[in-house]
């Protein structure tokens, strides 16, 4: 599964040194053009701008510079319609491409971030007490015993972020490990994370009646249109037909 | 300053347990603060009877106090003289909600005989010891109070002294005041032993007290409150057992004399012997109990003299709760994936668009979305900034928490959903004045409407407590 989970891969580099030397003037002023861009990459309307090549000239040179794969369009997350293009050997900046947890396409990978999220707290709810090194070490014996969850190893980085991402949710905790107890597998002092009980059963006081989350409530006074006696949202709420 | 659904909703308590012309005379003062009983009489236009009267049974019930203060008097060639004033005690009136629960408290505590006597209490304001002795002499029919029963209530008063306290009559001046009687065959007014001392210039009667007055002390039953929703949260967080322990810990604790009422320290042999007590409690071994000091309470050790004492913040926890009520809150209005952001925000400093979509993991327009509707909600303090990058400008959204803002909102829906609530069930009530007679009698069909009505008029009342839980939460208790 997670077919859409592939992380960006490096393309294979051609050997440019030869292919430079055989391109034309206005291949190499618009190659060296999006060259001195690095991982940013440039978007064409800049190119023709700084170049002052019009645009069909343009839009033909970046098409042979494509086929000598010496350049390559990206999406950028940002304005995906804004095409822009980048130099082959460089990886486009995380600023571009939204960074690890983007599809290629530049859409955010939610079945990547889904399944990653559930495979930490399954083995979190099973050891109780988790670092990200032995949530490393489960996902990765996960591929070795052929359970193939992910194109790719989720790196430690992304451990970290799913983790603080389940903390936010309220999922998790993180605390420090005192050494003994559940802790007892984890040195003494280290970060790590803990189930968090979930309140569920516990709606807040005010978030449990219509009052709290009531659109309405700057309009209701006791005597107004809007009033508790005559409240639609009431009448719902105690079960009255209306 | 309290937020203005907080005055309607006093008003609103005390017009349901006073009467509309009390009500209208506690409004006034709730609005304009201290003031002297001509004002009063000017500003809410009733007969000065009225509003004398009006204000004798709020002060018997400690909603209003009077004081004296010296004004020069007008005319008299700068001579001075003393006006009464009377100030609404605007977290008196709100404890006039939580009646049940102190009675409840004093139950559990002290038993049947000391919530007799604070229902009491609680029912007339104020009362002499002769007056409690009559209490109970009613209580148990077929005598005058005997030697026997002087000492029970002897006891029991001082047992209760926890929950009482004498008024202080420095410079007060007490009203003679026949008290409102609630309860069917108690007349509290016979036996007192009162001297009328002097009468003010404004006419009214006051006099002094020949003897000690008792009242319910709300402070203390607002800290066992206190005590109650932090070990509930800790039971529901880190299940009985650390509950367990952290009220063995807050009922032994060292520091009962802390201002704040917060910091708690406790030896582990007094927890120990607390927890062994417990119903549930006498199974734990002092492993079970240290692991959960350590792991579930994160309790600190300091060392006091020659004992090394275990102590933890109640502030902590509390606001722990107070996070938990916005968040809930956050996640009806605005979704699960809102209150991520909402946590995110929740930690101190400024945070930019990007970095939020990061942590968040979640679609930057999708972000912006609920971003925008926190900031048009007043939860968010946003700001523009702009920066050259490679010398093109760059515009980004720079945004931060309105904790304080966010509380008072908050505080203000509370106040607003607690006067709904109650509408809704006097309503109810004047609608149908035979809602809980017996119904056994009553075709089938009526008799079902009536428990269809009943369960209504109790879950009002059930939300109602539990939105004055959250009042008390969000005010610090
Ligand atoms: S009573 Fe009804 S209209 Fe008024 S605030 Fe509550 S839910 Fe809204």
């Amino acid at each position: 599964m997670a077919s859409s989970s592939k992380l960006p891969q490096k393309r294979k580099q051609p050997d440019s040194n030869n292919i430079l030397l055989k391109l034309s003037a206005d291949e190499r002023k618009l190659y060296e053009l999006i060259e001195s861009r690095k991982n940013v990459g440039i978007w064409t309307a800049d190119m023709k701008r700084e170049t002052g090549l019009p645009q069909t000239i343009v839009t033909k040179v970046l098409k042979s510079l494509q086929n000598k794969n010496l350049i390559k369009d990206v999406v950028n997350i940002h304005n995906k319609a804004k095409k822009i293009f980048m130099a082959s050997k460089y990886e486009p900046s995380k600023e571009i491409s939204g960074g690890l947890w983007y599809t290629p396409e530049g859409n955010l990978d939610i079945l990547f971030i889904n399944t990653l999220k559930d495979q930490c707290l399954r083995y979190v709810d099973r050891v109780k007490v988790a670092t990200v090194e032995t949530i490393w070490g489960f996902m990765k014996d996960l591929e070795v015993n052929e359970q193939k969850l992910f194109t790719v190893q989720p790196t430690t980085q992304q451990i970290t972020e799913i983790l603080d991402m389940l903390v936010l949710d309220k999922g998790l905790e993180v605390l420090k490990s005192s050494g003994t107890g559940d802790f007892a597998r984890v040195a003494p002092g280290k970060v790590c994370y803990r189930r968090l009980k979930s309140h569920e059963d516990q709606t807040g006081a005010l978030a449990s009646i219509p009052c709290g989350v009531c659109p309405r409530i700057s309009e209701c006074t006791p005597d107004g249109i809007i009033s508790p006696i005559t409240c639609v949202y009431f009448n719902k709420w105690l079960g009255i037909d209306f | 300053m309290v937020a203005q659904q907080g005055l309607a909703h006093a008003e609103t308590i005390v017009k349901s347990h006073f009467g509309e012309i009390v009500s209208k005379v506690v409004g006034c003062l709730l609005h304009r603060g201290s003031l002297a009983l001509p004002e009063i009489v000017r500003f809410v236009r009733l007969p000065p009877p009225q509003v004398r009267s009006s204000l004798l049974v709020l002060i018997q019930h400690n909603c209003v106090q009077a004081f004296s203060i010296e004004r020069p008097a007008a005319g008299l060639g700068g001579a001075i003289r003393n006006v009464t004033q009377y100030t609404a005690l605007f977290y008196n009136i709100l404890q006039r909600m939580r009646f049940t629960k102190f009675s409840a408290i004093v139950n559990a505590d002290l038993g049947e005989q000391c919530e007799y006597l604070l229902d009491g209490l609680l029912q007339h304001g104020r009362l002499t010891f002769d007056q409690l002795a009559v209490r109970v002499t009613l209580k148990h029919p077929g005598g005058s109070s005997s030697v026997e029963q002087q000492v029970t209530i002897a006891a029991a008063v001082s047992h209760a002294e926890r929950f009482c306290e004498i008024p202080d009559m420095g410079t007060n001046t007490i009203p003679n005041v026949k008290v409102t009687d609630h309860s069917p065959g108690v007349s509290v007014g016979d036996k007192r032993k009162r001297k009328a001392r002097e009468v003010d210039n404004d006419g009214q009667a006051t006099i002094a007290e020949s003897e000690f007055l008792w009242r319910a002390n709300f402070e203390k039953f607002v800290c066992c409150l206190k005590k109650k929703a932090c070990v509930e949260h800790i039971k529901s967080r880190s299940g009985p057992n650390a509950g367990i322990v952290l009220e063995a810990m807050i009922e032994s604790n060292h520091e009962q004399k802390a201002k704040d009422n917060n910091s708690v320290m406790s030896s582990m042999d007094d927890i120990l012997e607390g927890v062994k007590v417990k119903p549930g409690g006498s199974s734990m071994t002092l492993e079970n109990v240290r692991k959960i000091l350590v792991e579930e309470l994160g309790c600190r050790l300091s060392d006091e003299e020659t004992e090394a004492l275990h102590t933890i913040n109640l502030k902590n926890i509390i606001e722990t709760c107070q996070n938990d009520e916005v968040e809930a809150l956050v996640v009806k209005r605005y979704g699960d994936e809102a209150r991520r952001i909402f946590t995110l925000l929740a930690k101190k400093g400024i945070y930019e668009n990007d970095q939020i979509h990061n942590a968040a993991l979640l679609e930057k327009t999708k972000t912006e979305g609920i971003l925008y509707k926190f900031w048009k909600d007043d939860y968010l303090d946003m700001k523009r900034a702009i920066s050259s990058e490679d010398g093109r400008q760059k515009h980004n959204f720079l945004w931060k928490m309105n904790k304080s803002v966010i509380s008072e909102h908050i505080l203000n829906d509370m106040y607003h959903a607690a006067i709904n609530l109650s509408q809704r069930a006097t309503h109810m009530i004047e609608e149908d004045p035979e809602l809980f007679a017996p119904y056994q009698n009553l075709p089938e069909a009526q008799r079902k409407l009536k428990i269809a009505q009943q369960t209504r008029w109790i879950v009002l009342l059930y939300s109602l407590s539990k939105i004055d839980d959250g009042l008390m939460l969000f005010l610090d208790f």
